[in-house]
């Protein structure tokens, strides 16, 4: 067996043992979707691109997940593991160095998916799930922002020097992300300043890059343009900051 | 000396401005014991990392088994095992998937032998435990037993003996005893004094990234401390203390009430007895003390640490 199906077979397990994953990726986006989503009635669909608002909530709230892995876990992940020489050991143990980062992708992104899943299944038992009008692009959509953010992880994680303060940047980059990107109110119903600062925000488009091809509101091609730009800088970015 | 297992050749190593290796030399031969020593910063920790392929050498050579550790990292993978300092697993990783995570399968009867090396280590009953639930010295014993998973032909123990109580402590260098008589060659880094003497078959001693010495821990005690020093109690009409001054190889003497302590080159011991004779009394507690590694090793850093101070300038 190779070191990466070794390695992402075990941290596999091991994210799922940890509350702050199961909180944050699992609970959290279930939560808050179930909360606001049944907070708007049908009559408020005209500040949300004319879809029921139940809807719209269900299809951005995969990105609400997608950051849950990439600013708050796989930083805080690495960053400790890091901090308490457990990379060190890895690569005592003959890991090729790259073989971690490697693993960690694959598992940050197998998780994505799986709490997606169960996203989605809560959500749709609570509000339907809305007919996904180009299922390949939405699908690429999902796939490529997990991608991107789990490697923007690899990169706070790589460039943080503890777990503490990976956990803080983490939570700063997440929270405002999380309001302002696809969780939050819709863009219809912020201030011109909030809808600008919400534009430069990478989960914006990962978001839009989803939610535009699953409710046919566009599609989407231009914010994966962008969420490809954010995968390459950040790959770039870790590639070289990662250390023992 | 057996096939070299380590070569270590002119390496350097510099953090920044800081020079943390300085031109080391070391050879390592197979089924031999080599002890590190040195004190805080001197370097050993960073030698034992361009060893293990942890880090790149500036400049200098390192082979390990006729490898290039950098270079041929995946193949030394199980033929190196290492323990290394301020190193770590992550806290809810089982026993046995730690087990599972760094033992080659290829490696056949390997399962029966972990089996064999967890009762060895009394690890077998604690398979399910987390690491975070581990007792430091049971930390250190994990770390041992996967350090030898994969049945290595050189071990690489980094401060494995610290914060073990004695008894853990001597478990362990039984544990090391039996690797070399198995034929591994391991290379121990280690503050213990009493470690290296018990187990190690030459120590090298560092200071500054240099080298200062090699050589059995015998051979360094002759080199460094070659006094001993002789306690009796001397009753009234015994040999007078002029006289013992006047011994040959007789460094001083100092007398505190009854208690006499003399101290001289080991000849001295000899010519020191013949004069107790001569004297007509031999004090029934007369005891040698002769100086251990630990000495031997200070007086080396002391002396190191006087080059240096001179005003022509450097250790060497």
């Amino acid at each position: 067996m190779s070191a990466i199906v070794k390695l992402v077979r075990t941290e596999l397990r091991l994210v799922l043992r940890e509350p702050l994953v199961l909180a944050f990726v699992f609970a959290f986006p279930i939560i808050t979707v179930l909360v606001i989503a049944g907070s708007f009635g049908a009559d408020d669909a005209h500040s949300f691109a004319n879809v029921d608002p139940s809807q719209w909530y269900v299809a951005s709230y995969l990105a609400v997940v997608i950051a849950a892995v990439g600013l708050v876990m796989v930083p805080v992940h690495l960053a400790g593991y890091r901090e308490r020489g457990v990379l060190r050991r890895f690569a005592a143990a003959g890991f090729p160095r790259w073989s971690f980062a490697a693993a960690e992708l694959i598992v940050g992104v197998t998780l994505t998916l799986v709490a997606s899943v169960v996203l989605l299944l809560v959500a749709s038992a609570a509000y339907g799930l809305p007919p996904i009008d180009s299922p390949v692009t939405t699908v690429a959509g999902v796939v490529l922002g997990a991608v991107a953010f789990t490697s923007v992880g690899l990169l706070l994680g790589a460039l943080m020097p503890n777990a503490r303060a990976a956990q803080g940047v983490g939570l700063l980059a997440f929270f405002p992300s999380f309001l302002l990107g696809g969780g939050g109110p819709p863009p219809d119903a912020m201030s011109s300043t909030l809808r600008h600062v919400a534009n430069v925000l990478p989960l914006t488009h990962v978001t839009r890059a989803i939610r535009q091809p699953w409710l046919g509101l566009g599609s989407g091609m231009g914010d994966l343009a962008v969420v490809g730009a954010v995968l390459v800088v950040s790959a770039f970015g870790w590639r070289r900051a990662i250390r023992l | 000396m057996g096939e070299p297992v380590v070569e270590v050749h002119q390496l350097c190593k510099r953090y920044g401005e800081r020079t943390v290796v300085d031109h080391v030399d070391l050879e390592i031969a197979a089924g031999e014991i080599v002890g590190l020593l040195g004190s805080n910063g001197a370097g050993k920790t960073t030698t034992v990392e361009c060893i293990s392929g942890l880090r790149r050498p500036d400049a200098g050579s390192v082979r390990v088994l006729g490898l290039d550790p950098q270079v041929d990292g995946s193949t030394l993978r199980t033929l190196v095992g290492s323990q290394l300092q301020d190193s770590a697993l992550p806290d809810r990783l089982r026993v046995a998937e730690a087990i599972e995570l760094f033992r080659d399968p290829r490696i056949q009867g390997s399962r029966a032998a972990v089996d064999g090396l967890l009762v060895a280590f009394g690890l077998a009953e604690h398979r399910r435990r987390a690491f975070s639930a581990l007792s430091g010295g049971q930390r250190q014993r994990l770390f041992l037993v996967l350090a030898l998973l994969n049945r290595p032909r050189l071990v690489i123990l980094d401060e494995l003996t610290q914060g073990l109580d004695p008894a853990a402590r001597r478990d362990v260098w039984d544990a090391i005893r039996s690797l070399r008589d198995g034929g591994t060659t391991v290379l121990l880094v280690t503050h213990y004094m009493d470690e290296a003497e018990a187990l190690c078959d030459r120590v090298a001693v560092m200071h500054g990234g240099r080298v200062l010495d090699v050589g059995t821990p015998a051979r360094l005690v002759d080199r460094h401390a070659p006094w001993a020093t002789v306690r009796f109690d001397m009753t009234a009409g015994g040999v007078p203390i002029d006289c013992l001054r006047a011994v040959e190889g007789v460094s001083y003497v100092r007398q505190a009430g009854a208690q006499v302590e003399v101290r001289g080159d080991r000849q001295m011991i000899a010519h020191l007895c013949c004069a107790l004779v001569r004297g007509g009394e031999v004090p029934a507690d007369l005891s040698v003390v002769m100086p251990d590694l630990e000495e031997a090793v200070i007086a080396l850093l002391a002396g190191s640490d006087e080059r240096a101070l001179e005003p022509t300038g450097g250790a060497r």
